[in-house]
């Protein structure tokens, strides 16, 4: 059997777990409503002692028009998407690795060391035994009652003593014993027909000869053989009549009796088939394939007219599935087939494990683990697999875990570290869709705070706070929230924080305002006071870089530098009144005059000259003051100022 | 090399008493004009020495004196026949004098720039276009070659 017919069954059986009552509570059916409108059981009607099972309804969903799950003796049956490992279920879909009981039960497993006590060692040998023991039977004459079914029932029985069995091996031999002792009874049921049948048939030769003789058709013969008769001829007669009458009533009494019994034993036939049947396919739901193989190829042997047909409707979608799944007729000899390719599939499965394994190929191990687990816990190959490989997979299992967590938590950031720490174990382990989700949605909630911060600069306070809203949902742990939530503090605060920055713009404070500029571009939702804002961010900001370049200029060339800073930061101080308003300008500007000492104080002797009108001493000194700083523009507009007025005069 | 030229004070003697004192004035005056003698004297004027930095103070104060200047020619500016040209003293080469050379000075004296030369000089004071005061301009009186 090929492995998507292996996957296709695995549908069917839906790991089994459906016929357990903690199943639907364990999947953590979602939320909504339930699509299943109705529901196929057993139904039983014990006054007559028939027994009416039906398989195989399907449910239709009027609304969506999408057929639900097939279900076997009116349990639904789980299928799963090999696609996407999730299993469809009572409406819902359920990621098998996610999946509450799976994965409590997968790390249960995990965490387990492989059973190697004596008792389990003796369990696995007998039960080796018992299944070549019945594949022996089925070449061996069947008879209810032989000696090979006694041994297989007797070994049943001795299995189910070890704990580890559930009681599985008990049921299967109580349905062995059931079914044989129905046998039996059908079988003295038939002996007692036989005698009825001959009873019968005397009692019909008696009243044909009373009948004859009443009618006188044999009175001659009569006559000869007793003389006295024909005084009392009439009174015997009369007996005659009563005992006909009798004997007629007698027969169709027994006729009843044989037939009633016949009924029986097809109704206890058929009842019998169908328990049977039914612990099979138990079997087969429990994951117990040694069991379902042992109790389908004993099937044949206990029923031994041949019939092996499922009591399933052929049209129902379960028996099409079935067929579907297996290639085969819904027969007690195809679930022998499925429960032997089932057990050989698993076997497969946890050699691949096992060499995945070897070639540090951790998350395809643990997806064929966890797969191989939930369809054959009970398998030897499973329940016998070492405890170092289970420490390797619980280890990546529970990154895995913890990834799926972290997704649902939506820490993306968290999750991308995960990622990569798979990715450092498993080199082959394919990250690229987690990693593009994660980037994707922190690329997302990034796109919302940059919205929201629009809608601040614009004043526009709802379509911020919806936007925050949106980031948060998104990536609730995105750093940049912190942001988005000191600038809400700040709209809280904005009217104090407004009449703050108006006082400080009224001082001309402007370094105050750069300085706390995170705090001030609240205000930029008033349009005045943005314009204010931005020009006191700008204005620092030149005065700023201008004073870095000066500062490097003046390292560079300590003798001209100073001097060129000074006569630059004066210049701008003229052109901007707001310059010298500023404590970092006044100081630069000091600090550079006082490196250039000679050459500002030679400035500063030529405009006190000008301005007394001491024209030679004003030229004399801005001569000395282009001496010091020859590409001085003061000390070049001075010369060539009082140059003229010089020459122009008259002496 | 500069030196000052006094201008002549009529001096009278009104007091008898104090003609002693003007006798030791003299006698300085002439101390004085013993170690401050003139390289070159165009006319007979006494010549004193010229500091450029008390000129940068307050050229006011030189006003009248008569200087003979050693110098060479750092710029030209001239407007009209006018010309001003900076000077700068032997010795002193950070510092730059401007002198006015008004037209008709130089006689045949050609000042090129990069040239030194004998500047007779005379701190003054004129009018410009509008009747204000330029104050402590050094007119240029006479030039010479080296």
């Amino acid at each position: 059997m090929k492995t998507s017919t292996y996957l296709k069954l695995l549908s069917v059986f839906g790991y089994a777990l459906m016929v357990q009552p903690g199943f639907a509570q364990g999947l953590g059916k979602p939320s909504g409503e339930q699509t299943v409108k109705e529901r196929t059981a057993v139904q039983s009607d014990n006054n007559n002692g028939d027994r009416n099972i039906t398989i195989g309804k399907t449910n239709v969903d009027p609304e969506k028009g999408e057929a639900a799950n097939p279900q076997i003796l009116g349990l639904e049956i789980p299928l799963l998407d090999p696609s996407s490992d999730t299993v469809s279920y009572n409406g819902g879909k359920f990621d098998v690795g996610n999946n509450a009981l799976v994965r409590a039960r997968f790390e249960k497993y995990l965490q387990q060391n492989p059973d190697d006590s004596t008792e389990a060692k003796r369990y696995r040998k007998k039960m080796r035994e018992l299944l070549k023991l019945t594949q022996k039977s089925a070449r061996s004459r069947r008879e209810v009652g032989s000696e090979t079914l006694l041994e297989i029932g007797n070994g049943l029985y001795e299995l189910n003593e070890y704990p580890g069995d559930g009681g599985i091996s008990g049921s299967l031999a109580s349905a062995v014993a059931s079914a044989v002792a129905v046998q039996y009874a059908n079988r003295s049921r038939h002996r007692r027909n036989d005698a009825m049948q001959k009873e019968i048939d005397d009692l019909v030769k008696k009243t044909n000869t009373l009948t004859n003789r009443n009618t006188g058709r044999g009175q001659k013969a009569a006559k000869t053989v007793g003389k006295s008769d024909t005084a009392n001829a009439p009174n015997t007669s009369v007996t005659n009549t009563y005992t006909i009458a009798h004997n007629t009533k007698k027969i169709a009494t027994l006729e009843a009796a044989g037939v009633k019994n016949d009924a029986d034993s097809i109704a206890a036939l058929e009842l019998s088939k169908i328990n049977f049947q039914s612990t099979i396919i138990s079997m087969l739901m429990q994951r117990r394939y040694d069991h379902a193989l042992i109790g389908a190829q004993v099937y044949r042997h206990v029923f031994r007219d041949g019939d092996t047909t499922l009591k399933m409707d052929s049209e129902s979608p379960a028996a099409k599935l079935f067929e579907s799944g297996t290639g085969l007729p819904p027969t007690v000899n195809a679930m022998a087939t499925l429960a032997s390719n089932m057990r050989h599939e698993i076997d497969q499965n946890m050699e691949a494990v096992t060499n995945m394994l070897a070639q540090n190929k951790l998350a395809d191990a643990t997806q064929s683990l966890i797969q191989a687990v939930a369809v054959g816990e009970y398998m030897q190959s499973v329940a016998t697999f070492p405890v170092e490989g289970r420490r390797r997979i619980a280890e990546f299992w529970s990154l895995r875990r913890k990834a799926l967590s972290t997704m649902n938590a939506r820490d993306y950031g968290a999750l991308e570290e995960i990622a990569a720490k798979m990715k450092a174990m498993d080199p082959d382990f394919d990250d690229s869709m987690l990693t593009s989700y994660c980037a994707g949605r922190k690329a997302q909630s990034d796109l919302h705070l940059r919205n929201a911060a629009k809608a601040l600069k614009a004043g526009d306070e709802a379509t911020f706070n919806d936007e925050i809203t949106k980031a948060g949902a998104i990536w609730p742990k995105n750093p940049n929230l912190e942001k988005g939530r000191q600038q809400l503090e700040k709209i809280d605060n904005q009217d104090s924080v407004r009449d703050e920055f108006r006082t400080l713009v009224e001082r001309k404070e402007f370094r105050t305002i750069y300085n706390e500029q995170d705090k001030f571009d609240v205000v930029a939702i008033d349009p005045e006071l943005k314009k204010q804002y931005k020009d006191a961010i700008a204005l620092i900001g030149t005065i700023d870089g201008m004073l870095a370049q000066l500062d490097v200029a003046a390292m560079q060339d300590t003798t001209m530098g100073p001097c060129m800073a000074y006569e630059m930061l004066v210049e701008q101080g003229e052109k901007d009144a707001r310059y010298k308003d500023d404590s970092k300008y006044r100081e630069a500007l000091n600090r550079f005059a006082l490196s250039a000492h000679d050459f500002t104080r030679a400035l500063e002797n030529a405009r006190n000259c000008e301005s007394r009108r001491e024209y030679g001493s004003a030229l004399s000194n801005y001569y000395r003051a282009q001496c010091l700083y020859p590409r001085s523009t003061m000390a070049g507009e001075g010369v060539k100022r009082i140059t003229e007025i010089v020459l122009k005069a008259k002496f | 090399m500069a030196r000052k030229r006094r201008s002549s004070k009529d001096k009278k003697s009104q007091l008898p008493m104090i003609l002693g004192s003007v006798g030791g004035v003299g006698a300085l005056v002439v101390a004085a004009a013993m170690i401050m003698k003139p390289s070159e004297t165009p006319e007979s004027a006494p010549e004193s020495r010229f500091s450029i930095a008390d000129y940068r103070q307050d050229a006011s104060r030189l006003t009248g004196n008569s200087y003979r200047l050693e110098a060479r020619i750092e710029n030209i500016e001239s407007i009209g026949n006018e010309r001003l040209v900076a000077v700068s003293l032997p010795n002193n080469a950070q510092e730059r004098l401007p002198l006015v050379v008004p037209n008709g000075v130089t006689n045949r004296v050609n000042l090129t720039r990069g040239d030194s030369f004998v500047f007779y000089v005379k701190c003054r004071n004129g009018k410009d276009e509008q009747g204000l005061d330029v104050k402590g301009i050094m007119l240029v009186e006479k030039v010479e070659n080296m």
